[in-house]
């Protein structure tokens, strides 16, 4: 018995579509019964790494021993045999099963040969969800979940699978604090069960919070492993970006205030067949040269709020207008023509079209500006996308196609792409999702820089740091309606304690009296 | 630079990276022909040497070959189309049939037309396919149907109904054939390979491979209909607007049906004849399948299944395969051709 549960030697993966070598020569090794973070930039290798594991992508050259044996993993199923399980940076879930469904779906217990045994499913994906703590519905559809609960899906998924390594890339991009602590709380008890577990993450604080150890990853290298006692996050930083780096964002406050841009009155969104309304009584105003946050913590109307503003939710009270005109009943269409620009949360579903190349995502709002007597204007759309994807250094090139790219450099192509072809309002709902360190400061950085030459920023984030730190005004969403608003003086002095208790709806009375 | 280059010359044909796969998945195709010969045949040398050979023989039935290439680019585009935004056209049978009796009607009927005749004619063929394509995208539209089934079904219906009426008001009194009248003879495109039946119409599909693909991936309403078919939900979030991109399309699918029969009447059988199109509709989509949807990779695609099927019918004419055989051997090329798996393997085989 050694206590490695796994090594990974001199592994190479170049992708043959694009020439790119993603792993260059990587050595990773797991320790049994320890966390092991992940870290690097965008593009760095570390999903192709956990692909390799995984069984999902094949390396030219390298060797792979899981538990002192040799082994060769040709897919996911060859993972799963051996005791590796994977949760993806974006989730693999069949939105309209149930949460019993999708855990066995591809390992179903059966009656005999041809059917399932959906008793014994839901029996059995019941012990997993409680042996470990989860707070799921096994026949709840996946659907209606909220981020946090798809999460405990896949991992309660891989369990089930009786894995003893299991790797989550990016788990906590779209979770909120409490989300992640509790998340933590179950990584933790696992490791203490005696499983490995390698955890891909760009948040500094994430790494010294959990990890044993830390792995990290440049340009497709590995720097080296570290104990994390050993490192703090400035050294971090260092490690992953090869230089030094500062974190902060100096911010000028803003003075002026100036027009509405948009305003919401008594918004009500009600779903058939539920009674609790999605989002109830929901009044507010955007204005010119402010970035408005929104908080909550999921399932509490801020998903629905992203696609009233993105107009593929119709509303079935209240109205919305923009500078005076209503658009209650506007569609995409309508608001794109008005001037919306959005960044939305599901960045594969929405935010992009996978086969499609980099130019061609790019220009999906702004053809008009492309095309001339509906020609496409072929050059123009390439320098367009050269510009922008040098200025956004992303890692790829105008005519790969998107869907070849790291997640966080998808990500930074559709912030690109909205923030270039910003003209009046723009709404950004997880913006810095998979983003990396130096990415999600420069993106901040812009969203500033929109503000202050006279855009209305929407901002809607799990993240609190992020919502404190760039916010001018935060609306805190419970239950569907906004219990708390905060501005001034009082968005100064809020604590995190006192954010995450309004959001739980706790504070209500207090704060429509402030 | 010098990959580079090669990137963009392959971009602006179209061809997919999996070129080599498709070449590689064409020979296994072709040992198969081989190994049925063997099996299938007394006289397997004969018998291969007219299936190869034979369509390539002579002016006669090299010109042949060609000419039954020409409704089937126009009707494989018309596929391709519709699969690009994302839409099944399975109704191709009616609309090519449709199409054509329209067209042949027309003609009859503007016969002092001159040119003007033609267009006209030619015009109202294409606009009659497209119209009964259009119907079953409105239908999804509206309520959500499936057009791969509405679109089969009305065409059957259509069929039908036109079958109906060649044989009864519109049948040419003047023979025994249950045809219409026939275009007038100015009307006709001329032949430009005698003494077989290929015509100018070869030109025009030439021409409208080469406007489709333009119209995919040179113009914006292209780039739109690809983006719709490629995720409808990223191209309404980019304000597309999603209906008439399942209308539009559609019409444009059935349209290149319509044409593809208006050409086979002028440039060849000159009358509608009852049922003249069975076969052509799903023959289209095989053909759409090798090229995977690709317009410029159609025109191949195309010949090589004319190909086949000349070589099939000519090694039925000339050694001892029967139809039955003939059809089995075509039927086992079209499928290795077009099966999925044999494509995975192809490109496999490319990048390892
Ligand atoms: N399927 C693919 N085909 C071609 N290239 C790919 C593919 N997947 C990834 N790559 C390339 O490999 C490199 C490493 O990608 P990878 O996804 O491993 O990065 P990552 O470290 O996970 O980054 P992120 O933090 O953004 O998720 C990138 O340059 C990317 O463009
Ligand atoms: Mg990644």
């Amino acid at each position: 018995m050694s206590d490695t549960a796994v090594t990974m030697h001199d592994i190479v993966k170049t992708y043959r579509e694009t020439g790119r070598c993603a792993n260059d020569h990587v050595d990773l090794t797991v320790g049994r019964g320890e966390i092991l973070c992940l870290a690097g930039e965008n593009g760095a290798g570390k999903t192709t790494l956990m692909k390799v594991l995984y069984g999902m992508e094949k390396p030219e050259s390298g060797t792979i021993t899981v538990m002192g044996k040799r082994v060769k993993i040709d897919s996911p199923l060859d993972a799963n045999r051996l005791g590796i399980g994977m949760v993806h940076q974006h989730f693999m879930l069949v939105d309209e099963y149930t949460v019993a469904q999708n855990v066995i779906l591809g390992r179903e217990p059966m009656h005999n040969r041809f059917t399932i045994d959906a008793d014994a499913a839901k029996r059995l994906v019941d012990e997993v969800i409680h042996a470990h703590g989860f707070s799921i519905d096994p026949s709840a559809r996946v659907g209606s979940l909220t981020v946090g609960q798809k999460q405990q899906v896949e991992i309660v998924k891989m369990l089930y699978r009786d894995v003893d390594i299991l790797i989550l890339d990016e788990p906590t991009a779209v979770l909120t604090e409490q989300e992640t602590a509790s998340l933590f709380g179950t990584l933790r008890t696992l490791r203490d069960t005696g499983k490995s577990l390698i955890l891909i993450t760009h948040k500094l604080h994430e790494i010294k919070a959990i990890s044993d150890r830390v792995a990290i990853m440049r340009q497709g290298r590995m720097v080296g492993h570290y104990e994390t006692a050993s490192v703090d996050e400035r050294e971090l930083a260092g490690l992953m970006m090869g230089k030094s780096f500062s974190p902060a964002i100096g911010k000028t406050p803003y003075g002026r205030k100036q027009e509405t841009v948009l305003r919401f009155a008594q918004v009500s969104v009600v779903r058939r067949n539920q009674g609790r309304p999605m989002l109830k009584d929901v009044s507010f105003v955007a204005r010119t040269g402010e970035i408005l946050g929104f908080a909550g913590v999921g399932g509490n109307g801020l998903g629905e709020l992203e696609s009233v503003l993105a107009g593929t939710l119709p509303i079935s009270g209240g109205t919305i207008t923009h500078r005076g005109q209503d658009i209650s009943k506007s569609d995409a269409h309508r608001l794109r023509e008005r001037g919306l620009a959005y960044v939305p949360s599901d960045r594969l579903k929405v935010g992009s079209a996978l086969e499609a190349s980099v130019s061609e995502n790019l220009i999906i709002a702004a053809r008009k500006r492309f095309s001339r007597h509906g020609m496409m204007r072929g050059k123009h759309i390439m320098q367009h996308a050269r510009t922008l994807i040098d200025t956004y250094s992303v890692q790829g090139t105008a005519d790969m196609p998107i869907g070849t790219l790291s997640g966080g450099n998808i990500q930074k192509v559709i912030l690109a792409r909205e923030i270039a072809q910003y003209r009046d309002y723009i709404v950004f709902s997880e913006p810095t999702w998979g983003l990396d360190i130096a990415s999600s400061k420069f993106v901040h950085t812009q969203m500033i820089a929109l503000r202050d030459a006279g855009a209305s920023v929407l901002l809607l984030s799990s993240n609190l740091d992020e919502i404190l730190s760039l916010s001018d005004r935060v609306l805190i969403f419970s239950r569907g309606s906004i219990v708390a608003e905060l501005e001034g003086e009082r968005l100064h002095t809020v604590t995190k304690e006192e954010m995450g208790a309004y959001m739980l709806g706790m504070h209500v009375r207090e704060a429509a009296h402030e | 630079m010098n990959d580079r280059m090669d990137r963009r010359w392959k971009r602006f044909l179209g061809v997919p990276r999996s070129a080599l796969g498709s070449l590689v998945i064409l020979f296994i195709a072709l040992a198969a022909v081989f190994l049925l010969s063997f099996l299938l045949s007394k006289t397997p040398a004969r018998t291969l040497r007219y299936f190869f050979i034979g369509p390539l023989q002579n002016t006669y039935y090299l010109g042949n070959m060609l000419n039954t290439s020409i409704p089937l680019i126009f009707s494989a585009l018309g596929v391709s189309l519709a699969m690009r935004a994302g839409s099944f056209n399975l109704g191709g049978e009616g609309q090519l049939y449709g199409g054509a009796f329209i067209a042949t009607v027309s003609a009859v009927a503007m016969a002092g037309w001159g040119i003007a005749g033609v267009i006209c004619a030619i015009v109202l063929g294409a606009v009659t396919g497209g119209v009964m394509a259009a119907f079953s995208g409105y239908l999804r539209m509206k309520w959500q149907t499936n057009e791969l089934i509405t679109t089969f079904l009305l065409s059957n219906a259509v069929s039908l109904v036109v079958g109906y009426l060649i044989a009864g008001p519109f049948m040419d009194p003047a023979t025994n054939l249950i045809a219409t009248r026939k275009i007038p003879e100015s009307f006709r495109f001329s032949r430009i390979l005698e003494p077989s039946n290929l015509s100018s119409a070869l030109v025009m599909a030439l021409v409208m491979t080469v406007v489709v693909h333009l119209y995919l991936y040179r113009t914006k309403s292209g780039y739109e209909l690809r983006m719709y078919g490629l995720n409808p939900r990223f191209a309404r979030y980019g304000g597309i607007n999603s209906g008439s991109y399942l209308v539009l399309p559609m019409f444009l699918s059935g349209a290149l049906y319509g044409l593809g029969g208006a050409m086979a009447i002028f440039g060849t059988y000159y009358a509608c004849m009852k049922d003249f199109s069975v076969g052509m509709g799903w023959n289209a989509l095989a053909v759409a399948l090798i090229a995977r949807f690709r317009p410029v990779a159609i025109i191949p695609a195309a010949l090589f299944f004319a190909y086949i099927e000349s070589g099939a019918r000519n090694a039925m004419l000339h050694s001892d395969v029967t139809f039955e055989i003939a059809s089995i051997v075509q039927s086992v090329v079209f499928f290795l051709v077009t099966s999925s798996v044999l494509q995975r393997i192809g490109t496999k085989r490319e990048r390892g």
